[in-house]
């Protein structure tokens, strides 16, 4: 079974509904098994492998996870802003985490990607499709909070800069399973700026002239890190599974998201 | 103020405007090149950046062309300037007929106020020295630039009584100053002198030392008042003022009143020990602007990427 899938199915289980809701999960053919691990007081003994018992000579469980039909949606920041970057654009980046969260399906799995405003429910499409419009997260979340089924696995990839409310964010984080993926600022450790330079606004073309001094840099990169800790705790409280984008790697930022090696 | 070529000032603001127009094309054109960033506003909130260094630069820059536009045009004006080295005594009359009241509260008074205005109006570092006369001369304050000192010593002037010795008080007036430098003697009085030295004969050889006499005659001419404690009235000798500040080459004025008085004081007090200079700006103006454009360029070239 894929590991992110495993995962999804392991978080949905885990995973605390506020106000007792129950997560909406889709009955499958029965159980999978998911891994072997050291028996613990309490398993079923029924589920004692007794040959890896006897290879690995302590007492091992099988552990076997709900076949359950999953339905993963996802909402992807396309906006100009996602096109920057250290070495590569973010949008790069994202597009892997879309591909790996996507490649999770599996069976009788769906798909809801929500482009613009309609939802493109292609498994193979999903992962491919291009918003033709602005992104406006609000909006797009507002869509999937209409049109996702509820105990759905939602997965948001943007930069934060353009967020919801948080009652929006609150109402998503009780009706899905979500997580998001924020994108860390390429600058946020270093800001590669010397004297005068002139930086434009990815999104709405506005040129300014600054002067990047030492100074402007520390209090950046303090102002960049103190973003994305809050944008993290806003996250959090509204119910969502937060993982950081990392340029360099979408896939493994989506796994270190779901606490997976990369 | 005036300019001797003020074409080259209107061709310094014209080559400064033309500047900033480049200098916006430009920045019009390296936009295309800027760095992407996600969202400016965030960057600006960031970092404080509220003004554009590269802007006030170009602004530095016009101002220095237009400074070396000005300089070249060769502007000249005429300013008041402090001198250095004043030095002046001003000779009080207290004779008896000081205490007449035509100039309230009496002429002694006022012109006891008006000196104190005249040591107030005069800049620091310049030297007076007080000599009162009546039937004798003798000094109150010898020359120092101790405000405070005159000040106390205008309250030693003695009581008006006696008559006026004119001539004397100019001599050891004259005697009080430095052998050069710009010099004055301010002498005021009600007038007619009665002792002593004669003034027509003593003022042209002060005059001829160099030494400027300006005189006020204080009091109302025929007003038919009485010095208080005689019978003799008050009147003033203006002729015989005019005659010694003719040969002290200074002024004469007429106070009729504490106020006139005090403003007649004030303005030789500018007189006195301040010179009307003509100045020509051209050599300060082209150092500061070529400086200042030296100095952005420089600064901004070295910030990188300017302009």
């Amino acid at each position: 079974m894929n590991a992110l899938r495993a995962a999804l199915l392991r978080g949905a289980r885990a995973t605390p509904r506020p106000g007792g809701a129950a997560r909406g999960s889709r009955p499958g053919d029965g159980f999978a098994f998911s891994q072997l691990r050291a028996y613990v007081e309490g398993d079923d003994p029924r589920r004692i492998d007794h040959a890896a018992t006897a290879r690995v000579g302590t007492v091992q469980t099988r552990v076997y996870l709900e076949e359950t039909r999953l339905v993963l949606a996802a909402v992807v920041d396309e906006s100009g802003s996602m096109g920057v970057g250290r070495k590569r654009p973010l949008a790069r980046a994202a597009d892997e985490a879309v591909r790996a969260w996507f490649g999770a399906l599996e069976g009788a799995d769906l798909a809801v990607r929500v482009v613009d405003d309609r939802l493109v429910r292609d498994r193979r499409a999903a992962p491919l499709v291009r918003a033709a419009n602005p992104f406006c997260f609000s909006t797009a979340l507002a869509i999937a909070l209409r049109a996702v089924p509820r105990g759905a696995s939602l997965l948001a990839v943007a930069d934060g800069f353009d967020l919801p409310d948080d009652e929006l964010l609150a109402r998503a984080g009780l009706r899905f399973d979500a997580t998001v993926l924020l994108a860390r600022d390429p600058w946020r450790d270093e800001l590669p700026l010397r004297g005068f330079v002139r930086l434009r606004d990815a999104e709405s073309g506005r040129v300014r002239q600054i002067f990047a001094g030492s100074r402007t840099r520390a209090r950046y990169g303090a102002a960049s890190r103190a973003r994305e800790t809050a944008l993290h705790a806003r996250f959090r409280s509204a119910g969502w599974r937060v993982g950081t984008l990392d340029e360099r790697d979408g896939r493994a930022s989506l796994l270190r998201a779901f606490g997976l090696p990369a | 103020m005036t300019l001797t070529h003020p074409l080259w000032l209107v061709a310094g603001v014209a080559l400064a405007a033309a500047f900033l127009w480049l200098m916006r094309l430009g920045s019009r054109r390296a936009a295309a090149s800027a760095l992407a960033y996600s969202d400016l506003a965030f960057f600006e909130t960031a970092t404080g950046t509220r003004w554009n260094p590269a802007l006030l630069i170009a602004l530095a820059c016009a101002v220095g062309i237009v400074a070396l536009g000005a300089a070249l045009a060769s502007p000249r004006f005429v300013a008041t300037l402090p001198m250095r080295g004043v030095a002046v005594v001003l000779c009080v009359d207290t004779s008896g007929s000081m205490r007449a009241t035509d100039v309230a509260p009496s002429r002694s008074e006022a012109a006891a106020a008006a000196v104190r205005a005249f040591v107030d109006a005069v800049p620091d570092g310049t030297r007076l020295g007080i000599v009162a006369f009546s039937s004798g001369a003798g000094v109150v304050a010898p020359l120092s630039d101790d405000k405070d000192a005159l000040r106390d010593a205008i309250g030693r002037i003695p009581p008006p009584n006696g008559g006026t010795a004119i001539g004397d008080a100019l001599v050891i007036a004259a005697r009080q100053l430095p052998p050069s430098g710009r010099r004055a003697i301010v002498l005021i009085t009600d007038g007619v002198n009665n002792l002593g030295s004669d003034p027509a004969q003593v003022a042209p050889q002060i005059g001829a030392a160099g030494i400027e006499i300006d005189t006020i005659g204080i009091g109302t001419n025929d007003s038919g008042q009485f010095i208080p404690g005689t019978d003799q009235t008050a009147s003033i000798d203006e002729d015989g003022l005019r005659q010694i500040a003719a040969a002290g080459r200074g002024t004469y004025a007429r106070a009729d009143d504490a106020g006139t008085l005090r403003s007649h004081l004030a303005a030789l007090a500018a007189s006195t020990t301040r010179v009307r200079r003509r100045i020509d700006a051209s050599l300060p103006l082209a150092v500061g602007g070529g400086a200042v454009v030296i100095l952005a360029l420089v600064g901004g070239m070295l910030a990188g990427r300017f302009p």
